[in-house]
């Protein structure tokens, strides 16, 4: 059987899933009508409310006795798939996987299912986080200690500029971008703190419990940015996947030209004006106005120093 | 999911800012394959018969099944040996099940064990479940705990790949088997299909639009290419390929001049050299030069301008990258001087568009 086949098998489907968790109730002896009902809405598709309360009840799928009662002598578990231990395997071979430390036992026989050096980002940034660097593991650590206990974090910080600070916060998420190779701490209690570049924290201590923030209110607003595309050079397909990440709405204006709404964090306009900027005549900033300032007087810029002529 | 209404009719469209999600939406498309009723019920009948540890022949387990669970129903659901036996067989290539032999007869047993510590792994689990290409399993894996962390967001994060998960998990292990893979494509523009033989060398991933490259040799011409995943309809592994570390050097050696993911196909390389100046306290641009350069070099002329220098197997593809310097670029040279042109017009045409009527597109 080939590997592909393996990914596409019912079993890691949201309908064993759900009849695995009923068939668990039921061997409590605590299954009810409505808790089906309640399991396979919390866990399954929409059209599985139906579906699986009525093969269950009418014997297609004989795993309940009258509807309520396990025939299965033991709580249904799985053991793990070979593909599944397979990448696990090849995960201990990923630098970041230091940052987690999970014990490598039940996997010493297994085959990793690709070699750590199989991928190639080839457009990542170089200055990538220090993940074998012991500080940095501690610090990753104990951020992850605060946010999973809802703790707030005494963080002594060095900026770009080499200035140290020391600040408290209330962390909520650990942010990973793929394209930098870097994590930034998110938190709230000192707004010109809230994002911080993971590596550049010297050290961070725990302090005393507090009350989770709301995730929605501590996520910054966001800002609208409106470009106008012109579908040549494949523009289309390249603009809308380079900014598919966004929230975004498209809309076709006529024949080969497009309106992109996109929504965006502020702190990220200087990043988001060179990637409008990379696309050339093929997108056009229309708002926000401040933006489109920037990009003519860098358009300008340019021409004096290269004037090209014509 | 939303829609807009307008004079074209209703669009319904799917729009999420994938840094304020957990996990990757599209991974239940893995998660909605069809069975029979058979499948189901067997599944949760033959891990409960071996949960006790037994080993048991298929006959053995058929017997139990009639026995302890078919004889409380009515009869109308009908299982025969073989339909178990091969279920059987399905869940020992899966890995589920062990297989042993006691005289003639094949005997399986559940393999539960050895088996990592999921609960230990939770986090590690959350992380790569969405950094990772083939996160999907991990996607997987993390539904078998009742509480799963929320510890991490995703920012430049490109959820589509998923789709393409099923294909990446055929490739990467021919990859570790040095196996040449026969592929079905189609062509992105015409739609038609066609087929390489190629022996799969590395996976290439863009970070900046989530794109996914096989890049293999060409077993006919003997080129690297580079062929875009989501082409890719079908996968036939082949032979083992013997001269797998030869192509591996050759890549290697080319690996040097790879700034994306094309090249000429005469396989002669482009000289680049772009010079940028900046004020004293825009210590950024250097340092941008530094992280982004890719194969290239970065050298510091004065304290106000930097120069890199790049021999690359398709020049055309630093552009995009080349366009995100406009306002300090004091000198462009290109041994392709049609790369230094394309970059004029555009800017050309760029002045044109911010500079005439308000959205004036040309």
């Amino acid at each position: 059987m080939g590997v592909m086949r393996m990914l596409f098998s019912e079993i890691y489907g949201s309908y064993f899933r759900v009849v695995a968790a009923i068939l668990a109730e039921a061997g409590d002896g605590s299954l009810t009508p409505a808790k089906i009902t309640r399991l396979v809405q919390k866990e399954a598709f929409a059209e599985s409310t139906l579906a699986i309360p009525a093969a269950l009840r009418s014997g297609s799928w004989p795993l309940l006795e009258g509807g309520l009662r396990p025939v299965l002598r033991h709580r249904p578990t799985m053991p793990l798939t070979l593909l599944q231990k397979r990448w696990m395997k090849a995960l201990l071979a990923d630098p970041r996987i230091s940052l987690f430390a999970p014990s490598a036992a039940g996997l010493e026989d297994v085959k990793p299912l690709f070699g750590p050096d199989l991928f190639v980002w080839f457009d990542r940034h170089a200055d990538g986080d220090p993940y074998q660097d012991p500080r940095y593991i501690q610090c990753f650590r104990t951020a992850c200690q605060a946010i999973r206990e809802k703790r707030r974090l005494q963080v002594c910080f060095v900026s770009q500029g080499g200035a140290r600070h020391t600040f408290n916060c209330l962390p909520y998420r650990l942010e990973y971008s793929s394209k930098d190779d870097k994590f930034r701490l998110l938190s709230r209690g000192n707004a010109r703190f809230g994002t911080v570049n993971l590596a550049g924290i010297c050290s961070c201590r725990l302090l005393e419990p507090a009350e989770s923030p709301d995730s929605s209110s501590a996520e910054p607003p966001l800002a609208r940015m409106t470009l106008l595309l012109r579908d040549e050079r494949n523009g289309l397909e390249r603009v809308l996947l380079h900014f598919s990440h966004f929230e975004k709405e498209s809309r076709k204006l006529e024949d080969h030209l497009y309106q992109l709404r996109l929504w965006y964090d502020k702190q990220d306009e200087s990043e988001l004006l060179i990637r409008v900027l990379s696309f050339g005549p093929v997108l056009k900033l229309l708002e926000p106005k401040e933006l489109v300032e920037q990009v003519k007087a860098r358009i300008r810029s340019q021409l004096a120093l290269i004037p090209f002529p014509e | 999911m939303s829609f807009r209404q307008d004079a074209s009719g209703k669009n319904v469209f799917l729009s999420v800012d994938s840094r304020h999600i957990p996990r990757n939406p599209l991974y239940k498309a893995f998660k909605a394959k069809s069975f029979t009723c058979k499948d189901i019920t067997l599944h949760f009948y033959i891990l409960d018969i071996l949960a006790d540890g037994q080993a048991l022949s298929a006959g053995q387990i058929t017997d139990r099944i009639h026995r302890d669970y078919l004889s409380r129903f009515d009869g109308s659901f009908a299982l025969d040996e073989s339909t178990v036996r091969k279920k059987l067989q399905e869940y020992a290539a899966l890995g589920l099940l062990g297989q042993k032999k006691e005289g003639c007869a094949t005997l399986f047993f559940r393999s539960d064990s050895p088996a990592p510590d999921l609960t230990a792994w939770a986090e590690a689990l959350a992380f790569f479940s969405e950094e990772n290409p083939l996160g999907v399993i991990g996607s997987f894996l993390l539904d078998r705990l009742g509480q799963q962390p929320d510890l991490f967001r995703f920012k430049h994060h490109y959820i589509l790949h998923a789709l393409d998960s099923d294909i990446l998990c055929d490739l990467a292990p021919a990859v570790s088997e040095h196996r040449t893979v026969e592929l079905t494509l189609r062509h992105l523009r015409g739609g038609r299909d066609y087929r390489r033989t190629v022996c799969p060398l590395k996976i290439y991933i863009s970070t900046q639009t989530g794109r996914q490259y096989l890049l293999g040799r060409h077993s006919k011409s003997g080129r690297l290419l580079f062929l875009r995943v989501d082409a890719i309809l079908q996968i036939h592994t082949g032979k083992t390929e013997e001269n797998f570390e030869q192509y591996l050097e050759e890549y290697q050696a080319q690996k040097e001049h790879i700034w994306g993911v094309s090249s000429h196909s005469d396989g002669h390389l482009d000289r680049i050299e772009l010079t940028l100046r900046h004020r004293p306290e825009e210590e950024f641009i250097p340092q941008r030069l530094l992280r982004e350069k890719r194969c290239g070099q970065m050298e510091i002329l004065d304290s106000q301008t930097c120069r890199f220098t790049a021999e690359v197997c398709d020049a055309v593809e630093l552009l995009p990258w080349l366009r995100t310097f406009i306002g300090r670029i004091v000198q462009l040279k290109c041994s392709d001087p049609a790369v230094v042109e394309m970059f004029r017009q555009d800017l050309t045409r760029m002045q044109a568009l911010y500079g005439g009527d308000a959205d004036a597109v040309q």
